[in-house]
């Protein structure tokens, strides 16, 4: 199993996020190695991406099926690779900040904007392995910490690949998890703050 | 060429250009030597082709032959290279060769820290049918390299290649069953090892020259410095221009410069004249321009060759969407000589003994004068479902759904001939002759299996003969297939026995050295074996190395 968990702070009230994620056509700008999607319906579509793995980039093709929409605080997803022996599920998790002597309405072990020992360790593996240390980071707001008409928006994204080579793509994987989920979380913020920055 | 600029940027002793094992064997040398070395490397990652490789070096009568116990002699190893040259060999040079291998190999281990391991079991390509060649040992790989101990060059370094699974030894490949049987493999072990950074086949090697050059001895490397002309003063070559960061980078190079980049095998236009091959792919990493053959052209070097029907060189196919360095990965088809698998030409028939590929590959370079065509060109991989059952196509294994734009599929050989733009009849002929005897592990008309190299490299141990089973279970599957270079060209610089370029009018160039597959393969001749390429890498580097330190 290889996973990652992004969370980024977005100077935008919660709604902004929902009304963007809550369309799938909108992620695809930002996924990682995006090649194309077809959405059959508003639950269920079909990715095609470039994934790359440091020596070796492929075409991966996955079914997407939304789990839960629930707006406007989280949507949840569950994939399935169709030419690849893998599966997984994700999250994109929303959470405002509530205005009231500095409270948080988050779950404070998931919204802290202190790294994890699991994103620390990965972020080290893709340095140390792949020298992967650039990231799609937003130098304002990407570690800030909440305030009023903020929302953290958190990324989370699990596969599990099958077949006998199972802990050979599992391993490979790890590394690239983490930049993959940074990547849309923050260009989506990126995006969405621009753009608010354009009408405001 | 470039003339003298009006100002050096960087000013060494000795200029390496490139980062394969022939430059990096240079650079070690001539800094034990007590010379000031710079590495330019065109490529984001320094390890050239070698680091992309299998990393096996194969060297007669090694040290690590004898630790273990096997018995060899020089005196085979020199019939043996006689055998493969076929007479094209230059005697010089091929002596030279032999004489200094070993010397080299040691010298990499002693003094360098390269942790050599002897390949048991692993035979010679010709094995046992000519005199000197040998059952197993000759070829040299390394320990597992631990990637950590890189530091700052771990980054810059490839940590495995795409074209075999990583972290793994010859002798655990081959207890797992060899890679007819890659889907037995022990995947938890593999998987630890890459997240250790574990470096096996040849970016464990180059590891550890790098480690040795840039990190133990601290020669400067330069990446993404490509070398675009020699600069010359009277005749004698005293530094490149290289570019750098957009601009001109002038380095002076007081005693020479040793040029090791590999040869032409992304330039289609120069794969095209010297190869004379269509349709020419690499399973290098693209930065592989030819740049031997233009800057030393540009300054008069001999171009020479030898003969290219004898070559290590493939034929394989892309995957599509898969991609190494941002461009089509082309892999290396070893399906072919697997049990339930046939190679065939336009007309449906069968030509070579499919797990050898020193025999297809010449018999695909005939020529019918009568028809003026190359008639086996293109190849086309056959195989059934038992051999999906089985055996993976590339990094697609049994049971996963094979990408339809390479593969085609028909419940019929005669539906797939069709398919695929062959001669139905000649197909159905050539099963039909195939299949009985394939039964019996037989293959009379090509005694495919008779060769134990290949037999080691891609048989099943599983089967009678490991590498010929019949195709008879539905439906059938054809994949076409395209040439597939590894670097070894026919044609490169013409250098003499002190690994030093001579120029058209026969002089060796002052400060003008080449090694590896940038130098013409003049010391090997008509023939090859795998291995080959690395072990003459090493030696005319370390030859070269002393020749610029003063010392040779």
């Amino acid at each position: 199993m290889a996973e990652a968990e992004y969370t980024t702070t977005a100077k935008l009230p919660i709604e902004t996020i929902w009304e963007f994620v809550k369309d799938v056509d909108h992620w695809a700008d930002f996924v990682s190695g995006y090649q194309s999607h077809e959405k059959e319906n508003d639950n269920d579509s079909i990715w095609t991406l470039k994934g790359d793995v440091g020596v070796l980039a492929r075409v991966l093709t996955f079914r997407v099926h939304v789990t839960e929409w629930a707006g406007p605080e989280r949507v949840s997803f569950e994939l399935v690779g169709l030419n690849e022996p893998m599966r997984g599920d994700g999250e994109f998790v929303m959470k405002p900040y509530r205005e009231r002597a500095g409270e948080r309405a988050t779950d404070s072990s998931r919204s802290t904007p202190q790294k994890s020992r699991l994103l620390r360790f990965l972020e080290a593996m893709i340095r140390v392995f792949l020298g992967r240390g650039g990231r799609a980071r937003r130098a304002d707001t990407a570690d800030a910490e909440p305030g009023p008409g903020m929302t953290q928006l958190t990324f989370r994204l699990r596969i599990d690949p099958g077949g006998p080579m199972a802990p050979m793509v599992n391993a490979l994987m790890k590394p690239v998890m983490l930049p993959a989920a940074e990547y849309l979380a923050n260009k989506i913020v990126s995006h969405l703050e621009a753009a608010q920055g354009a009408k405001g | 060429m470039a003339g003298k600029p009006t100002s050096w940027d960087l000013e060494t002793d000795v200029v390496a250009v490139g980062s394969g094992l022939g430059a990096i064997s240079a650079a070690i040398v001539a800094r034990d030597l007590g010379r000031d070395v710079v590495v330019l490397e065109k490529a984001p990652k320094l390890g050239g082709v070698c680091g992309y490789g299998g990393g096996e070096v194969f060297v007669p009568n090694n040290h690590k032959m004898r630790e273990l116990g096997i018995e060899d002699s020089d005196e085979a190893g020199r019939k043996y290279f006689e055998f493969l040259s076929a007479g094209f060999a230059d005697p010089e040079l091929m002596d030279t060769l032999l004489s200094n291998c070993k010397d080299a190999i040691e010298y990499m281990e002693q003094k360098a820290g390269v942790r050599w391991l002897a390949v048991e079991g692993l035979p010679d390509y010709y094995f046992p049918k000519v005199e000197g060649a040998h059952s197993g040992g000759r070829y040299l790989s390394v320990e597992l390299f631990d990637g950590s101990t890189l530091g700052a060059m771990q980054d810059k370094t490839w940590p495995m290649t795409p074209h075999i699974p990583p972290g793994v030894l010859h002798r655990e490949m081959y207890a797992w069953g060899g890679l007819a049987r890659v889907t037995e493999w022990d995947y938890e072990l593999i998987g630890k090892r890459i997240s250790e950074d574990q470096r096996s086949f040849g970016p464990g090697m180059m590891a550890y020259f790098i480690k040795a050059a840039m990190i133990d001895r601290e020669i400067p490397a330069y990446l993404e410095t490509p070398v675009r002309e020699l600069v010359t003063e009277d005749g004698s070559v005293i530094g490149v221009r290289a570019e750098r960061e957009g601009r001109d980078f002038f380095v002076r190079a007081r005693r020479g410069v040793v040029l090791a980049i590999g040869g032409y095998d992304h330039n289609k236009e120069l794969a095209l004249q010297y190869e004379a091959m269509l349709d020419w792919n690499s399973a290098c990493p693209p930065y592989l321009d030819g740049d031997n053959i233009v800057m030393g052209g540009e300054i008069g070097a001999a171009i020479a060759a030898v003969p290219p029907t004898n070559l290590a060189m493939f034929y394989g196919y892309n995957i599509p969407g898969e991609e190494a360095e941002g461009k089509p990965l082309f892999r290396a088809s070893w399906e072919c000589g697997v049990p339930h698998a046939i190679r065939v030409n336009r007309k449906g028939e069968r030509f070579c003994d499919e797990a050898t590929y020193k025999d297809y590959q010449a018999r695909l370079r005939s020529w019918d004068g009568q028809t003026q065509q190359m008639p086996n060109i293109p190849p086309t991989l056959i195989f059934d479902q038992n051999y999906r059952d089985r055996y993976p196509l590339g990094s697609y294994m049994p049971g996963q759904e094979l990408p339809k734009e390479l593969v085609e599929t028909a419940d019929t050989p005669r539906a797939l001939a069709e398919k695929l733009g062959i001669d139905a009849d000649g197909l159905e002929r050539t099963l039909a002759r195939f299949n009985p005897p394939a039964k019996n592990g037989e293959d009379p008309d090509f005694g495919r299996g008779s060769f134990a190299w290949s037999v080691r490299l891609v048989g099943d141990m599983s089967y009678k003969n490991p590498c010929v089973g019949p195709l008879d279970k539905p439906p059938y599957y054809g994949v076409r297939l395209v040439p597939v270079s590894v670097g070894i060209n026919s044609h490169g610089l013409k250098t003499d026995v002190n690994g030093q370029v001579v120029h058209q009018r026969g002089h060796a160039i002052p400060g003008f050295y080449a090694v590896g597959n940038s130098a013409a393969l003049r010391d090997l001749g008509g023939g090859y074996q795998s291995g080959s390429s690395n072990m003459r890498a090493i030696t005319w580097g370390y030859i070269a190395g002393r020749q610029l330190a003063g010392k040779g």
